[in-house]
């Protein structure tokens, strides 16, 4: 059954004729994939369908008067303010309405206060751009320079820069929520009426509900506005250069500068960051797979594949890089001290310094996540921990091991680790790996792989970010909890009783287990007959 | 350590041929959504305000009207999933192919967005479903009269006047445009007194015809294929060696479409093609234009699509894919490196007594006026909306005077500042030249 008539036109006399469609052609715009993240996939192929039909919003009140439509028509509905986070962003049952938050654009900055106030289309780089404007910076990481802000900071949100800007949940501060049925919710100092300068407020701290670790996809409501805290950064303006696709930000050398270091072993390496963090200097510290290099080297798929095809299992195995990003945050002094303690611990530790450009291609105003497509065509970054430095190097070597048994469809990567990095001065370590196929090729072994490293993690012992909405809730739940997933789902069950919210998130991947096939060997746990959801 | 033999992928034909929606299956199909396309790339990405550089998104904010929804519409087009409908056709239509989505993307990726976008309007029209009215209306006029207005063919050399010197024969050619022989005839009559300060001797075509670009750009490459080869051999007759232009449509045109339509190299046209920017640059270089006369005015410059990321030299492809995408043999993909924005800023800043300020988007993030490739005639609405999108970006950075190197952004510039009621001065780079020479 399609969107009743009435349900569209409640929800036109709302937004207005400009701001809703059902054409076939304005929906098919909203397809997930073939391509993006996690492209070409299982999940894609057998989880998302277009919209039935479009709808944008331009404020909370409309968002609000749009969910409560759906909840009295029974419209299930997803909310999507970039639509980059491929499938899982998207829409998975026919006749579901996507509810585009694109035109929620709005902007303010706290120049005092340190803070910046953002609606849900609001994306990274122009805010980072505006934050620098003002000598101050934020980091949201994630998806990237044109990926939404919130929905980033509700699933993801970090980057090298977390090295000392921290966590992206202690950056959430004010922000509001409209509820699965259309109730808002002020978070934070918001709740008592003042403005968002603050993230906790009166009662229970509900940003869990938001992000845990890694969010719930757009399952439990709408997130129309958030505070996100800024810190202060340096003054000296980073001089955009060049022509695309060779740009860069010029840097300051006297206030902001990159430096890698070539250490001596893994121990040395993982010290490094320890020392640094320990020395409480430094903005980021990171060790990135060495084929990110053969990326920034490239200009097109065919060179990667030339410079890449040089590499070795033993290359691979010796390449124990840190990379520092110094800034002078208070003063040239100040960056001068942290370069000689930099110096300090390298010479002690036998790092060699390496040739570095005095310029930033990645990160400070991007996290440049779209070249991950170069090489293969597809990607997803299967798993992501914080652990402590020491396990999280571990954690990556037990991913290579695993991957090499998928590879073929798997890119040949000769072992690579993965990527680690030192988060809030080296109190932890933070692990991601990522995995690249190409889309064309069958991509069972994919699924299978994406589906083996929860097994991994959970024989391992290692604390997957990966749970809820990215693998089975049956499978995860009793082995994290031991009984999580009972709590998740009486949270969705209570919040979203009708589960029109992006069904049927969190259980989708469990039904994508049950409706695919070629998964159905891997199934070894233990799950309801029927999964305990309205079928849509 | 290449892999290929990892997977036993077929290799597939593929060619840079826009006639056939098929080679561009790949870059449609793997469209990442990252909407590269769609904002200005972060690096230069000047804060909220004027973040955005494609003018079809911005007009219409649904997903359908960015590249990135154009890919997923392109592909179910090519498997026979949707159907030519008027929403469709607007979705593919409106759109000035300013090329912005193409330069985005190729930042990071090897997609050919622009290619895509072309060939998915020759589909249209292949398919019997384009082009738009307006743009067969347009086809008409070409037919009848030679110039896409209709007016009569035997005014196209009124422009020229007494105080320019027009050789009989010369190596310079210059190909005036419909746009400045009909409507904008002051800007031919700049580029002419450049060149003659410039010391530059040229002549025009004897008949000149229009270069068909809005043809080419909706689709009707069968109409616009016969131009070029008629327009290429009256060149070719004269004996020139270098065919200069003013229009920035013009230019893309001959410097990268015509060679396309006719599967050659843009070097095997046989013979040089520039805009009045790349001449008057190395004109002053070689100290053969000065520019002494002061012009008191603050003004900024708005980098018209087809002389920035438009313009690179066209080369045919054909070859295979293979293992990961990879393609051989080696292609050189056009990302839009041979614009001219250093050039006309050496001129710009070269003006004497003038303040040059640029605006926050600029050279390949510029935000196009949203006139070319057919707009305006068929979508006026998108067509305004963009240049007054655009000028209040010149007024953010108060200048008096937009410069911009093309009739066609001239005319919509102008007519938008006259429904707003701006006071901004709008001018073709060649009279803003012209205005600081001696004569």
């Amino acid at each position: 059954m399609s969107i009743q008539k009435q349900a569209y036109n409640a929800l036109k006399s709302v937004v207005g004729e400009k701001y809703i469609s059902d054409d076939p052609a304005v929906c098919e715009g909203y397809r997930s994939g073939p391509g993006g993240y996690e492209s070409g996939l299982g999940y894609e192929r057998v989880m998302t369908t277009i919209p039935e039909a479009v709808v944008m919003p331009k404020t909370t009140e409309e968002v609000q008067k749009v969910v409560k439509i759906c909840n009295r028509y029974k419209v299930p509905y997803v909310p999507y303010s970039t639509g980059f986070y491929g499938p899982r962003s998207h829409c998975h049952v026919e006749n579901e309405l996507l509810i585009d938050l694109k035109r929620l654009n709005s902007f303010e900055i706290d120049e005092k206060h340190f803070y910046i106030v953002v609606g849900s289309g609001v994306i990274y780089s122009p805010i980072q751009q505006e934050a620098m404007n003002k000598g101050a910076y934020v980091i949201i990481g994630g998806g990237g320079a044109q990926a939404s802000a919130i929905a980033n900071l509700i699933g993801d949100g970090w980057s090298p820069l977390s090295h000392r800007i921290g966590l992206p949940h202690r950056r959430i501060l004010g922000t509001e929520l409209v509820l699965p049925d259309g109730e808002l919710v002020k978070m934070g100092s918001l709740a008592d009426g003042t403005d968002p300068f603050w993230g906790d407020g009166p009662g229970p701290d509900l940003r869990g509900l938001l992000r845990g670790f890694t969010g719930l996809r757009g399952c439990l409501g709408i997130v129309t506005k958030m505070a996100i805290k800024t810190l202060p950064f340096q003054p000296e303006p980073l001089v955009p250069t060049g022509i695309a696709p060779n740009t860069a930000l010029a840097l300051p050398e006297k206030r902001v500068k990159w430096v890698n270091f070539q250490m001596p072993s893994k121990a040395a390496q993982v010290k490094a960051m320890y020392e640094i963090g320990k020395a409480e200097i430094a903005g980021a510290v990171t060790k990135v797979p060495l084929f990110w290099r053969a990326i920034a080297k490239a200009e097109c798929k065919e060179e990667f594949w030339e410079i890449w095809g040089k590499e070795t299992e033993e290359t691979i195995k010796n390449f124990f890089i840190v990379r520092v990003l110094l800034i002078g945050y208070t003063s040239e002094e100040q960056m001068q001290y942290d370069e000689n303690v930099l110096s300090d611990i390298m010479t002690e530790l036998g790092g060699i310094a390496r040739p570095t450009k005095p310029s930033d291609e990645s990160w400070i105003k991007n996290a440049d996540s779209a070249g991950m497509w170069l090489m293969c065509g597809s990607y997803v970054s299967v798993d992501y921990i914080i652990e402590s430095l020491s396990q999280a190097t571990q954690h990556g070597e037990s991913y290579a091991d695993l991957k090499r048994k998928y590879t073929p469809p798997l890119m040949p990567d000769n072992g690579d680790p993965g990527w680690f990095q030192s988060f809030e001065l080296g109190h932890q370590g933070y692990s991601e790996f990522l995995i690249y196929w190409d889309q064309d090729e069958d991509t069972a072994g994919v699924d299978h792989f994406y589906l083996e490293t929860a097994k991994m993690n959970i024989k391992e012992r290692f604390y997957t970010s990966l749970l809820g909405p990215h693998q089975p809730l049956y499978l995860t739940g009793p082995m994290y909890g031991p009984n999580y997933h009972e709590w998740l789902l009486k949270v969705k069950d209570e919040f979203d009783p009708l589960w029109v919210c992006h069904p049927p998130v969190p259980l989708a991947h469990d039904e994508f287990v049950e409706r695919a096939e070629w998964m159905k060997p891997l199934k070894d746990w233990e799950s309801p007959k029927k999964l305990p959801m309205p079928k849509w | 350590m290449r892999k290929d033999e990892m997977f036993d992928t077929p290799k597939k034909k593929v060619a840079l041929d826009v006639t056939n929606l098929d080679n561009f299956v790949y870059d449609m199909d793997h469209c990442i959504k990252c909407k590269g396309c769609y904002w200005v790339e972060h690096t230069y990405m000047p804060g909220v305000e004027f973040s955005v550089r494609c003018p079809s998104n911005l007009w219409n904010d649904f997903d359908a009207y960015g590249a990135f929804g154009k890919m997923r519409i392109g592909l179910a087009v090519q498997k026979g999933k949707l159907k030519w409908t008027d929403k469709l056709l607007e979705i593919i239509y409106a759109d000035p192919l300013c090329g912005a989505c193409d330069v985005g993307c190729k930042r990071n990726l090897d997609l050919e967005i622009g290619l895509s976008l072309e060939a998915l309007r020759i589909k249209a029209v292949q398919d019997g479903a384009g082009p738009m009215p307006a743009h067969k209306k347009i086809a008409k006029n070409i037919s009848a009269k030679h110039n896409q207005f209709g007016s009569p063919h035997e005014n196209r050399k009124k422009w020229i006047t007494k105080d320019v010197k027009v050789a009989e024969k010369a190596d310079m050619v210059y190909f005036v445009g419909c746009s400045a022989s009909y409507v904008n005839p002051e800007i031919a009559q700049a580029t002419a007194k450049v060149l003659n300060a410039s010391g530059r001797k040229f002549m025009v075509l004897p008949d000149e015809w229009c270069c068909g670009n809005t043809l080419y750009s909706v689709g009707m490459i069968d109409e616009a294929r016969e131009l070029a080869k008629r327009n290429i051999e009256a060149v070719r007759a004269t004996g020139a060696k270098t065919l200069v232009t003013s229009c920035a449509e013009g230019y893309r045109m001959w410097k990268v479409d015509y060679p396309k339509l006719l599967n050659i190299a843009t070097s095997d046209l046989g013979f040089n093609v520039v805009h009045l920017i790349e001449v008057a640059d190395e004109a002053m270089k070689k100290g053969d234009l000065k520019l002494t006369k002061p012009v008191d005015a603050r003004f900024t410059y708005h980098d018209s699509c087809g002389v920035s990321r438009l313009c690179d030299p066209w080369t045919p492809w054909s070859g295979e894919r293979g293992w990961m995408g990879m393609v051989s043999p080696a292609l050189k993909r056009r990302r839009g490196k041979s614009g001219l924005y250093a050039e006309s800023r050496n001129i710009l800043n070269a003006i004497p007594g003038a303040k040059f300020v640029e605006m926050p988007r600029k050279r390949e993030n510029s935000f196009c006026c949203g006139a070319g490739r057919g707009t305006k005639e068929a979508f006026p609405d998108l067509a305004s909306f963009s240049a007054k999108h655009r000028l209040d970006e010149v007024k953010s950075v108060s200048a008096e005077v937009l410069v911009s190197a093309c009739p066609w952004c001239k005319s919509n510039f102008s007519q938008a500042v006259k429904e707003n009621g701006d006071n901004v001065k709008v001018m073709d780079i060649a009279e803003i030249i012209s205005a600081a020479v001696e004569l």
